[in-house]
């Protein structure tokens, strides 16, 4: 008698927790009527609109504020708060601006877009473009829409910096990490490391633009629950697709993959530490490794071998005979080191992180073929923090590194090979590359495009003769959204972070 | 009582200031910069000058012992600082996310007592028996199952595949009770799993120990009805390891709580504290774990006294 009430309570309490977990109303995962709800890989480290706090914040910023100029769902750069923009026989570029208005309703003015640059230029800015700025030694402003830009040296990658989702322009006086700028939608409420609630701006200079009432961004950290959320309705759109989730969301009826080739990995090396001083030997770590395996191991083939620079097929900058350059041919790897004197190879490290899984994956691959030519790599796998630390400061041999250039300018190159630039854990360590410097320099300086085309292909032949960083793979980054949604457009190569820009067309089914 | 609860106290405010002054000094010493990290997101590189400038802004260029002369000033005005992110004020932050994590671990809890006592009772009484054997191979299971693992589970089936409730996520209780609710069952749940199986294992072992006392044969001898054996004798002195173990459990979660967390995007407060770490964010790690240890040294305190409510044999007077 005893027992059986015990196992009936038992029961009834178990039964009352089961219970529980089905009241689900399915009314609760309706979507709101016009706003997008945009599934988030993180919380916006900080909204200060010139620094570069990462992708994430990247889309808020594209989402609440925009530059002089911007790019396209073609890739194209156009004008946003400038309807145009000139360069003069002396370098000196104009903007004229069109009747655009800040949140708060007043106009953007010369003198507003002044300031930006000025603020963003001062000796305490911690701007992404603060270095950049220092070549700019005036701004004019002879009236109210136009700004006149005047540089030590005449400068073809100025417009770049101004499309920069880094680069944004705010009201004058308002604080970096304002939240009030020109874009198409105003950020209303946030709940840290949670949700951002944005809605459409009424004043927002693209008639019938944005169409969309406002977007819910919602963090989801985890990659898996992101796709998750998707697939469960509880978003409509979701950016970093996780490679492993692509083939499940194209042969999903309901949602569609937008997905590009952008970012890349590539090989990084310590000059100061022998013999990756020597090009014979870092050329022979390029012939070494098999990228295939990397694309198939880190990937799950969802990207393609980089056998030389980061210039995407599709630029005006491709140069066919040099897109094998350094090609995987392990015998002319083991006769170059033979001639750079190792021919039994040697021992190094290489760092990477533990904490991104494509980053060890590549690392693990590269230790893999290194290790037929006679290379023996002991792998360093701190967490992100500490990677960037030791590659900083030089802590390392050779290191993984994965990224994408501001644009599709071959400009881009400069942050990856210049060795002029001070210490980066983007680059080299203590790898000078007078030659790579001057041609970069010379490019930018270069308005003629067959002129530019001519320099940036010596350039790209001169750093497969001296392989100051070694290309590996192309990796695949993808946005997914339901069917119903239109309008958002992933943009070509290194454009895929400034894809949020299109939001301002996207509507809902 | 007082005494002792005064004495209990001093000894927590040192152990308090012993944990932050060493998570401070450890911050300082492991590898990675706030101010590169903030400013290399998307694997940029930063502008040296910005770094420093930021360093400079955030008084990372300091002495090592005035910027502790700081933070402990601040903590003893009952200022936790702000973040180096974004400037949010640290208090704020774990005002609005500690309650999300506890609200996970005592629902967790009480799923776990309420279940686990009865199944671990259930078992000792029919030890060696096939009910026994049952709760024994599913505690096992559920104690070797990882959170992750479960936490997929329950996605993929309750959200992706029957669409009852969403992937993951928060609603805080003023805006949707019924979704808050909803919500918190599956990180709740998953916890309460392992919780469980802990909290009937141990109510086992416990009662098969009680069940051999000789005040149980005297009371059984003196022809006492047996429920009112368990009830009264039996599982209430067999409570005492029970709770010690659950007390500490549910100290060990407050921070613990990362994967669940992770898996069910519950803005607690384990996940902020691994995105300050990430981030090298000190103002917030060191108040964050500040709060933790309090609360770990008082859960102790709380679980000290109910032994002496149990039990008027334990004094707590010394």
């Amino acid at each position: 008698m005893t027992m059986r009430l015990t196992r009936r309570s038992f029961l009834a309490t178990s039964a009352a927790g089961a219970a529980l977990t089905f009241v689900g109303p399915k009314a609760l995962r309706a979507a709101t009527n016009g706003t997008l709800r945009f599934g988030l890989s993180a919380y916006p480290p900080s909204f200060d609109a010139w620094a570069s706090s990462g992708s994430a914040a990247g889309t808020i910023k594209l989402m609440m504020h925009r530059g002089l100029l911007g790019f396209g769902p073609d890739g194209k750069m156009r004008g946003e708060l400038a309807e145009s923009f000139s360069v003069d026989d002396d370098g000196v570029w104009t903007f004229k601006l069109r009747d655009a208005k800040w949140h708060d309703g007043s106009p953007v003015t010369a003198e507003d877009i002044a300031w930006n640059v000025a603020e963003a230029a001062k000796p305490d800015s911690t701007a992404y473009f603060r270095g950049e700025f220092q070549s700019i030694v005036k701004v004019e402003t002879p009236d109210d829409k136009t700004v006149r830009m005047i540089t030590k040296e005449p400068s073809a990658v100025l417009p770049g910096w101004f499309a920069h989702f880094n680069m944004p322009m705010i009201k004058k006086g308002e604080a970096p990490d304002t939240t009030m700028g020109a874009g198409p939608f105003k950020l209303e409420k946030t709940d840290r490391g949670v949700s951002l609630s944005l809605v459409a701006f009424d004043g927002y200079y693209k008639e019938g633009l944005p169409k969309l009432a406002g977007i819910q961004a919602i963090v989801y950290a985890d990659e898996n629950l992101r796709v998750a959320a998707l697939d469960a309705g509880d978003v409509d759109l979701i950016e970093y697709v996780p490679w492993q989730a692509m083939e499940q969301i194209e042969a999903n009826d309901q949602l569609a993959l937008d997905a590009v080739d952008g970012p890349f990995m590539y090989l990084t090396f310590n000059a100061e530490h022998p013999p990756f001083d020597d090009p014979k030997v870092r050329r022979a770590i390029a012939h070494a490794i098999k990228r295939e395996d990397i694309v198939a191991a880190a990937f799950y083939g969802r990207g393609g071998p980089l056998e030389h620079l980061p210039l995407a097929e599709g630029s005006e900058y491709y140069n066919a005979d040099l897109a094998h350059g350094w090609n995987y041919d392990p015998e002319k790897a083991k006769a170059l080191l033979a001639e750079a004197g190792h021919p039994d190879g040697f021992e190094c490290t290489m760092l990477a992180t533990s904490q991104y899984g494509m980053h060890q994956s590549t690392a693990e691959v590269c230790q893999a073929y290194l290790s037929m030519v006679g290379i023996n790599v002991r792998l360093d796998l701190p967490e992100w923090a500490t990677r960037v630390q030791k590659g900083n400061q030089g802590q390392y041999d050779m290191a993984v590194m994965g990224t994408t250039a501001s644009n599709n300018d071959p400009d881009g190159m400069t942050q990856l090979v210049d060795g002029s630039l001070p210490a980066s854990f983007v680059r080299s360590y203590g790898l000078k590359t007078p030659k790579l410097t001057e041609l970069l320099a010379k490019g930018r300086q270069t308005f003629d495009e067959a002129k530019r085309k001519a320099i940036y292909e010596e350039m790209e032949k001169q750093a497969i003769e001296e392989t100051p960083i070694v290309g590996l793979a192309w990796r695949s980054q993808g946005f997914a959204m339901k069917k119903t949604v239109s309008g958002f457009t992933n943009m070509p190569g290194q454009l895929c972070f400034y894809s949020p820009e299109t939001l301002e067309e996207t509507a809902l089914g | 009582m007082l005494r002792y609860i005064t004495y209990r106290s001093l000894v927590a405010v040192f152990l308090v200031w012993i944990v932050v002054t060493l998570v401070f000094l450890l911050l300082h010493l492991v590898p990675g910069d706030p101010a590169e990290v903030l400013l290399s997101q998307g694997s940029t590189a930063a502008d040296p000058q910005a770094v420093a400038n930021l360093r400079d802004r955030l008084g990372l260029n300091d002495p090592l012992w005035l910027q502790y002369a700081h933070h402990i000033g601040g903590i003893l005005t009952g200022d936790l600082g702000t973040s180096f992110r974004d400037g949010a004020p640290v208090a704020g932050q774990i005002v609005q996310r500690l309650p999300r994590t506890l609200e996970v671990i005592v629902t967790a809890a009480l799923i776990a007592v309420l279940l686990g006592v009865p199944a671990g009772t259930l078992a000792a009484i029919r030890a060696g028996g096939w009910i026994d054997n049952v709760i024994s191979f599913l505690s096992s299971l559920a104690l070797s199952t990882p959170v992750f693992v479960v936490g997929s589970v329950v996605i993929l089936i309750f959200a992706q595949e029957l669409r009852l409730v969403p992937a993951g996520g928060y609603v805080p209780f003023a805006v949707d009770p019924a979704r808050h609710i909803l919500l918190l069952l599956m990180p709740a749940g998953t916890v309460a799993l392992a919780l469980w199986a802990v909290v009937a294992r141990m109510s086992r072992g416990s009662v098969l120990d009680v069940l051999e006392r000789d005040y149980v044969r005297t009371a059984r001898a003196k022809g006492l009805k047996r429920r009112r054996i368990l009830k009264r004798h039996v599982v209430r002195n067999a409570m005492i390891p029970v709770l010690t173990v659950l007390g500490l459990e549910m100290g060990t979660l407050i921070g613990g709580t990362v994967l669940v967390e992770f898996v069910f995007n519950w803005p607690g407060l384990s996940g902020y504290l691994v995105s300050a770490v990430d981030a090298r964010d000190y103002p917030e790690v060191v108040g964050i774990v500040m709060v933790i240890s309090i609360l770990f040294v008082l859960l102790n305190l709380v679980v000290d006294i109910v032994y002496a409510v149990l039990d008027p044999r334990i004094s707590l007077t010394r």
